[in-house]
């Protein structure tokens, strides 16, 4: 076999493949666009004959779709900013030495990488709601999320400032830089597209999150969409052609992300998980 | 004052700070609540005392009951089948498609970075398109065993005991294949090829290689990825929330979910406290496993 006939057969497998791994989310989309009966026809169709694409404008207004986002966006944006100001040092710190106490920073931020998040919601309510934060649910989210992904953003970034030589910081010492200035001027430029990357990655963690905005955001003003998604699908439901348009409003903007900084996304993941 | 500020500014106090702020911040935010809740394990909270540190001391009554009710056991050995299928399965799927995509073609890294979606979805969608799809009398997965003839009746999935543990498992699996095929795909492309070069050339043929190469060069990695899988199903939570909320009748209940359950449905605190501090204990040793098995990597 010649090797254009094999790359191309290889490919096309690929594809197919593929195709099947992402059959779920093809299944999102199209389920949308069905009418109520099309959906539960047997058997079911896998193209929609009658595309309903007013549904995305109904389930927005119907299910106040734009408080949810906003919240799910203000919780996220909120967490990626108390993780990369207090995150980005930390990283450095970790990435520049290497003794005994850096070895042991490293395997506290490693333990703490692992505590599921559903067995430390007991204590964290708990705790919270003992000294008042409950009373600022969205902030005490925040907060549980950034203790919950900062090990996580940690490692990554610290695998990004492992790449950036160390001889260009000291030579910008020796021009007469502080250590600040040397940190603000020399490294934190060239680190920056890996912080960024790192960011994003935490940003899509965070606006997903479920558990501790179940358990301590009472309000339903102030609830992010995954919960709403969750008070959405009741045990015995029949709306799946909404709860899928939901659920596509929800998860296309992250999609978009993800497909257009792929490439990054996947080798940032890479260098900072297992290398 | 001078001098600790010019050390803030361009000396050990400037990496001493940048570094003791978080620490600070993931030791009050995760290190405490950790120890408040070994505390509450050996407390009994009720709604009436959830306000006061002080509440009353009541040894391993917790562990005590919550080993004596009917439902410990089962949930238990729930979570065992949870961890090992899902790890099973996304071992092995996501270990043959990293072999598959390790072939160079055009297009292999586009399309293999591609499987990463199922990642970077909230868990919560993940599992509300899986409910859609395992759903019984018209969810797609059953029209699809149906005409491939694998079964003949509807399986409910989401309702039948002996399937429901399953349905999440299913959802699990396709969640973390991705991620499972990423990293050893990274494993994969650090055996050097010349290895296979000369094994060509001694007349091994591709079962040798595979048993006798890239299996024992790829062990730190599987280590590693074993040990990173546990950590991530014992994580797992909005798929239950999402596709059996632990029913029918505790058929598919967790523990991760059983401690949530018990703390904010039953509003039993301590319990939930409980059934934590053990399940932590638990983790924790997983994860020194894991740090141990990479550790040369992560010092790097």
């Amino acid at each position: 076999m010649s090797n254009v006939s094999r790359d191309r057969l290889l490919l096309a497998v690929a594809i197919i493949l593929a195709g099947i791994y992402l059959f779920p989310l093809y299944w999102m989309y199209i389920t949308t666009i069905k009418s109520g009966s099309e959906m539960f026809a047997t058997p079911p169709t896998f193209w929609p004959t009658d595309p309903q694409w007013q549904i995305f404008g109904n389930v927005w207004q119907s299910r106040n779709m734009g408080r949810y986002i906003w919240n799910s966006l203000a919780i996220a944006c909120g967490a990626v900013c108390v993780i990369t100001v207090l995150g980005v040092g930390c990283a450095y710190v970790l990435a520049r030495y290497r003794n005994i106490w850096v070895d042991i920073g490293l395997f506290l931020i490693l333990m703490l990488q692992v505590l599921p998040a559903s067995l430390m919601v007991t204590p964290i309510f708990v705790g919270f709601s003992q000294i008042g934060l409950l009373n600022y649910p969205r902030l005490a989210v925040i907060l549980a999320i950034a203790a919950k992904s900062m090990p996580f953003f940690v490692v990554l970034v610290r695998a990004t400032f492992m790449s950036v030589p160390q001889e260009l910081e000291e030579a910008a010492l020796v021009d007469g830089n502080s250590r600040v200035g040397a940190f603000f001027n020399i490294v934190l430029p060239l680190a920056r597209n890996g912080i960024l990357v790192s960011a994003i990655l935490i940003f899509m963690q965070a606006f997903g999150e479920f558990v501790y905005s179940k358990s301590m955001i009472q309000a339903v003003e102030l609830q992010p969409a995954s919960v709403g998604l969750n008070s959405f699908m009741g045990p015995n439901t029949n709306e799946w052609n909404n709860i899928m348009a939901y659920a596509a409003i929800y998860v296309t903007p992250i999609l978009a992300i993800f497909v257009l900084l792929q490439r990054r996304i996947v080798s940032g993941l890479t260098s900072g998980a297992l290398k | 004052m001078k001098r600790f500020l010019s050390s803030m500014i361009d000396g050990r106090g400037f990496d001493i700070g940048l570094v003791s702020l978080p620490l600070a911040f993931l030791l009050t935010l995760s290190g405490l609540p950790l120890l408040y809740n070994i505390v509450m394990s050996f407390q009994e909270v009720d709604m009436f005392s959830l306000g006061s540190f002080w509440r009353p001391f009541v040894g391993l009554k917790n562990y005590r009951d919550l080993f004596a009710q009917p439902e410990t056991w089962p949930i238990l050995a729930n979570t065992a089948t949870f961890v090992a299928a899902s790890i099973a399965g996304q071992f092995l799927v996501g270990f043959g498609l990293a072999l598959f995509f390790w072939t160079s073609f055009p297009g292999a890294s586009w399309l293999r970075g591609l499987f990463l979606v199922s990642w970077v979805m909230p868990g919560l969608v993940v599992g509300a398109i899986w409910n859609w799809i395992l759903s019984g009398d018209f969810g797609v997965l059953n029209f699809i065993l149906r005409e491939t003839g694998l079964i003949d009746g509807n399986i409910f999935w989401r309702s039948d005991p002996g399937f429901s543990l399953w349905a999440v498992i299913i959802a699990n699996i396709w969640l973390g294949t991705s991620f499972n095929m990423i990293l050893l795909s990274v494993g994969l492309s650090a055996i050097p090829r010349d290895l296979y070069e000369a094994s060509e050339l001694d007349g091994a043929n591709v079962w040798q290689r595979f048993w006798t190469i890239t299996l024992p060069m790829m062990r730190s990695s599987i280590g590693a990825i074993m040990a990173l899988g546990l950590i991530f199903t014992l994580q797992q939570f909005d798929l239950f929330a999402a596709i059996t909320s632990g029913g029918p009748n505790n058929a598919s209940n967790v523990t991760q979910y059983w401690a949530w359950d018990l703390s904010f449905r039953q509003y039993d605190f301590a319990k939930g406290a409980t059934i934590s501090v053990i399940m932590i204990a638990f983790v924790m040793v997983a994860s020194v496993v894991y740090v141990r098995s990479t550790r040369h990597e992560v010092r790097g």
